[in-house]
């Protein structure tokens, strides 16, 4: 005999054997909060748009922007503001809206790629930013060394070679992207592994 | 009507809460998770419930939110994570029903399950709840053929973790 079938014969029996809540015992719960991985995920995405969308401001107040106004990159620096705010307003309306279709009544596989769609927004948003971040600073070393005058007058005696300045842009670069990278990886893990799992199965299912 | 809602839900999830706690069993192995996962369920229910319309049973609306907060939006706690020694305690076999045999081979069916991945045992799970195939892919989002192809292999499985 097919072992299921023994199981499912028993397990109509197991009925008797469960726990049973009171009503009150359930009206207790529905006024919990949930810890869901969509409530969690929805936090820390908001914190993700908070940090970077301050990175503007924390530098303003620092005055970091002194030294690229100094090199006359001040509409420069204007155009980025502007883009960087219409892209993180962007992000922020399609993050709410994704996040609006997760729905738990929803079968398995619309609800899992609607979570992963949720979280790809975020995602995507830090790596614009890394990319603008990565290109804001090559942008300004290279204006830096082929425009500016303190450059191009002291080049020739000064005992650091061009490229030289170059190389160490680049790794610096790499590295700081690197770390962020990583330190994403590692959220993101923490998130999703399970979830990627099992809608990697669901998926293995398509023929 | 905020009270008249709760007081629905909480009479309706009363009489149906079986089906939750065997969600439970299947995905736990101890007390304090399954409370842990009856109580996210429960919220689940709860926050889906004001679009829960009449013209589906309020039981087979329950399978979904159930499975989906199971497999998907649970976080599971560290003290409930690795338990995949062969762990029974959660299906109480009734020994006088069953010749000794049997009931060894029952044991070692629930053993099997527990050893099985989340998608797995949703599937099982179904399957046990005697669902129909096309319930089945319905609350998975796979199709028919993909969930009987499925259901075959997870025999098979069955089969080899009984038998090695």
């Amino acid at each position: 005999m097919d072992e299921l079938e023994l199981l499912k014969k028993d397990w109509k029996k197991q009925e008797d054997v469960l726990p049973r809540l009171s009503y009150k015992e359930i009206y207790k719960m529905i006024l919990k909060k949930s810890s869901s991985i969509v409530r969690w995920i929805f936090i820390i995405s908001i914190l993700e748009f908070l940090l970077w969308a301050s990175l503007d401001v924390v530098f303003r107040l620092n005055g970091m922007y002194s030294n690229v106004e100094k090199v006359d990159m001040g509409l420069f620096s204007l155009i980025a503001s502007i883009a960087s705010y219409g892209i993180l307003i962007y992000f922020i309306t399609r993050f709410y809206i994704n996040y609006k279709k997760i729905k738990a009544t929803d079968s398995a596989k619309v609800l899992m790629e609607n979570i992963i769609k949720t979280r790809r927004t975020v995602k995507r948003y830090i790596w614009v930013n890394i990319s603008f971040f990565a290109l804001a600073m090559i942008a300004t070393m290279s204006y830096a060394l082929m425009f500016t005058e303190t450059f191009q007058n002291s080049s020739a005696k000064n005992q650091l070679p061009v490229w030289l300045i170059i190389v160490v842009t680049l790794l610096v670069t790499s590295v700081f992207i690197g770390v962020i990278a990583l330190f994403y990886r590692v959220i993101y893990g923490i998130f999703t592994r399970r979830l990627k799992r099992n809608y990697g199965e669901l998926k293995k299912l398509e023929i | 009507m905020n009270k008249e809602l709760e007081h629905s839900f909480v009479t309706n999830l009363e009489q149906n809460q079986n089906i939750v706690h065997k969600v439970c069993r299947i995905y736990t192995s101890d007390p304090d998770s399954h409370n842990d996962l009856f109580q996210e369920i429960t919220i689940q229910l709860w926050k889906a419930y004001p679009k829960f319309r009449g013209d589906a049973k309020f039981s087979t609306w329950m399978y979904r939110v159930a499975l989906n907060t199971a497999i998907t939006l649970y976080r599971r706690s560290k003290r409930s994570i690795k338990t995949a020694d062969l762990d029974t305690m959660n299906f109480k076999i009734k020994a006088e029903e069953y010749d000794d045999e049997v009931e060894q081979q029952l044991k070692l069916m629930y053993a099997a399950v527990k050893q099985l991945n989340d998608i797995e045992k949703a599937l099982v799970f179904l399957y046990l709840e005697d669902k129909s195939y096309k319930e089945i892919a319905d609350t998975m989002g796979i199709s028919e053929v993909n969930a009987r192809v499925k259901m075959n292999r997870v025999k098979t499985k069955l089969k080899k973790i009984l038998n090695p």
